[in-house]
């Protein structure tokens, strides 16, 4: 079901898909009703959404500052409107002057078509927060399209890609449904990668007790990124490190954070706990991703519900912290090729990495040219939260979606020689920059950014 | 008519003001901050917080730096309607001797009410002007037109015309109202005394006027209007101070590490000669 009444969706969970993840989706005839219900036990938990329905004054700002609005120039892609999706409803049925000047005030009735419509727009959000970022309030509309993918979770309605990234981090503790000697296979493969094309002896140690540093990898370093992991390998390993990746969290993406912030994202949160108690270590140091270290850093203290023995730290702030005090050495002309950085929002907006990511940057590569709006402003890369859809009608959105950003790739001059490096320090800013650079004929190859400290280490 | 609107309406109006501004403010404070969506970069300290709220609630900070346009609109409408009000209550508390209260100024009480005179003229055609500017853009501005509800609109009609019956009884003399005038029936309904023989509420216009602001009172509790209050309410939530934890990893001594030649072959000289 690619689409409903001319909006884009992405393809949903079978009723099979969301048993497994806990839910028993709701007959369609009552969701209506049961929206309602979860809205008003929601609403009167979390003060971001309520602020978000009840304050908004349609200034407009948010319309020309939002990727998904220039790309689309759909009018229910301008945040203020995505939210007025859930507004409407929040109007009529729990205030005042929705309940009594109805239409005048924008409220709306539920219906089936409005809940579609919520999974065709909620799902076009890339929970970038620039929209919070240049409101004159300060409303964060990914508060809202967070409220309304979880509404809909527990109607029963999430994408495929979703659903069954959360059944793969329960079952095997990643989103790629690796097995442990799937895991530890492709890290030896990594260690002779690395040999062969640095000459450095890196070993990757899974599940070794008495660790000092438990890392935390995204999946897709397995795959798609190997440059990445084997960037943290070479590093832990340059500095001597005691570390280890635990095999039951070999993911560092909490998917709960972006379709359900109750149960998954808790259910992660645990796992992870749980893996830092039994192999008892004493940092947690986070890998390359966006949303899964905004779900780390800023969600794990409110999820825990036990006390949290580990301080949790992100490669790039542990390296920044030791280019600063001047204790690695970094060959910027290993990397000469002209960079430029896409700044991964969750890092820049959520997470504080704007300067630490910099510092990397000027230590590892020779050519680097920023972006025009970067760090805090800068635009997502249309991926965000993971709306990674393959089927045809939403990868054509993905393109769109990816407009503003190309137009910033292109602007910088990186790939005007075709051999231009866009570094993207995050796995969901990877798996959408990928197909998108080439989409876009941007030439420039996507890259972490751990890849480039990797590559400029010096060892002798 | 003036019974209802000079009378019995005051007191109506603050009573539902008062508890519809408590019902919302604890409409909002029921709801937690359950988890922290600070935005970064994070502020460091009380004071860079106050900073921030501070410019964004009084000088409209991020409308100056993504839309110069609208900046200038809201923010002439907000600082003239400040003044506005700020005047109703200072000019006729004072009947307009605010100025001559000011020691050391040498202000004579004639001066300062002529200055009275002269600042709400300014203000209320400012506000006015600003007003239709914010109405303007709801017509012409395509991205702001996708997002107007009807009643966005209609609040600033409502405002225009209120404004509008204000600027008529200032600038027209025979519409003028005096000060004390005010000042003996705001004293009267204070203390709980009849107003209705007032010679105040012989003026159609300020009878328009009063139970205009009166109507606007009542229901901004219930409306967009409280985004007076929602203003700091939602700062509150993305404007915090956080501290980042310390960087440091356990057991590192990196120069230990590179001396004892970590992850370089053992062969690796030889291999270098080959």
């Amino acid at each position: 079901m690619p689409e409903y009444k001319g909006m884009v969706q992405p393809q949903r969970a079978t009723p099979d898909d969301m048993r497994k993840i806990h839910i028993e989706p709701v007959p369609d005839e009552l969701k209506p009703e049961k929206a309602i219900e979860f809205l008003d036990q929601i609403r009167k938990k979390f003060r971001s959404f309520v602020m978000a329905m009840e304050s908004c004054t349609k200034c407009g700002q948010c319309a020309e500052n939002c990727h998904t609005y220039l790309g689309t120039r759909d009018p229910n892609n301008i945040p203020t409107n995505r939210a007025e999706l859930i507004r409407k409803i929040y109007k009529r049925y729990f205030t005042l002057e929705g309940r009594w000047f109805g239409k005048l005030v924008g409220a709306e009735d539920i219906s089936l078509d409005i809940i579609e419509q919520w999974y065709s727009y909620f799902y076009q959000c890339s929970q970038c927060r620039r929209c919070a970022h240049v409101c004159p309030f300060g409303i964060d509309t990914c508060e809202v399209t967070f409220i309304g993918r979880q509404l809909l979770h527990w109607l029963g309605i999430t994408p495929k890609l979703h659903a069954s990234v959360g059944a793969a981090m329960e079952r095997v503790g990643n989103h790629t449904n690796l097995p442990k000697p799937g895991i530890v296979d492709t890290l030896e493969f990594m260690s002779e990668e690395i040999m062969d094309e640095f000459g450095v002896e890196v070993e990757f140690p899974v599940d070794k007790p008495d660790s000092d540093i438990m890392y935390i990898p995204s999946s897709a370093d397995f795959l798609l990124n190997p440059y990445t992991l084997m960037g943290a390998g070479m590093y832990f390993t340059y500095i001597g490190a005691n570390w280890t990746i635990p095999s039951t969290v070999t993911e560092a993406g909490n998917f709960g954070l972006l379709f359900d912030q109750y149960w998954t994202q808790r259910g992660n949160v645990m796992r992870l706990l749980n893996a830092a108690q039994e192999l008892g270590i004493k940092k947690i140091v986070w890998g390359e991703c966006g949303h899964g270290w905004r779900a780390a850093k800023m969600y794990i203290p409110s999820l825990a519900d036990r006390p949290i023995r580990w301080p949790i730290t992100h490669i790039h702030d542990e390296v920044a912290d030791m280019i600063r005090k001047n204790e690695l050495k970094l060959d910027p002309s290993k990397n000469y090729k002209p960079v430029t950085l896409h700044d991964p929002c969750n890092y820049v907006r959520a997470c504080g990495l704007n300067d630490n990511m910099r510092v990397l940057m000027r230590a590892s590569v020779s050519d680097f040219r920023e972006m025009t709006p970067h760090g805090m402003d800068n635009f997502c890369c249309g991926g965000g939260s993971a709306i990674l859809f393959d089927d045809p009608e939403m990868y054509q959105r993905r393109i769109l979606l990816s407009k503003k950003k190309a137009e910033q790739v292109r602007a910088t001059g990186v790939g005007k020689d075709g051999d231009g490096i866009l570094c993207a320090p995050c796995s969901i800013c990877k798996a959408q920059l990928y197909p998108m650079v080439e989409e876009h004929e941007l030439g420039v190859e996507v890259k972490g950014l751990i890849d480039l400290v990797g590559k400029a280490l010096v060892w002798k | 008519m003036k019974l209802l609107i000079g009378q019995i309406l005051p007191y109506i109006t603050v009573t539902l003001f008062t508890l519809g501004i408590l019902y919302r403010l604890g409409r909002w404070a029921g709801a937690r901050i359950v988890h922290n969506i600070t935005l970064s970069p994070w502020l460091q300290t009380n004071g860079q917080v106050a900073v921030r709220i501070g410019s964004e609630a009084f000088l409209f900070r991020n409308l100056f730096r993504f839309d110069k346009a609208l900046w200038a609109g809201a923010l002439l409408m907000h600082f003239a309607l400040l003044n506005i009000i700020g005047g109703h209550i200072v000019g006729f508390g004072t009947l307009g001797e605010e100025f001559a209260m000011i020691p050391g100024l040498g202000i004579t009480p004639e001066l300062s009410v002529e200055m009275s005179d002269l600042l709400g003229s300014v203000f209320g055609i400012l506000l006015f002007v600003a007003l239709l500017y914010l109405l303007y853009r709801r017509f012409a501005l395509e991205n702001v037109k996708l997002v107007t509800k009807p009643s966005d609109n209609l609040w600033l009609i409502y405002l225009l015309v209120l404004v509008g019956i204000g600027n008529i009884m200032r600038f027209v003399p025979a519409y003028h109202i005096h000060y004390e005038l005010v000042y003996e029936y705001m004293a009267a309904l204070i203390l709980f005394q009849p107003v209705v023989h007032m010679e105040l509420l012989e003026s159609g216009f300020f009878l328009a006027h009063y139970l205009l602001v009166q109507i606007l009172l009542i229901a901004l509790p219930f409306s967009k209007l409280m985004h007076l209050f929602g203003m700091f309410a939602e700062r509150y939530i993305v404007n915090r101070v956080y501290h980042d934890p310390a960087p440091g990893l356990p057991n590192i001594d990196v120069a230990a590490a590179r001396k004892a030649g970590l992850g370089v072959p053992a062969g690796d000289a030889a291999e270098e000669g080959v």
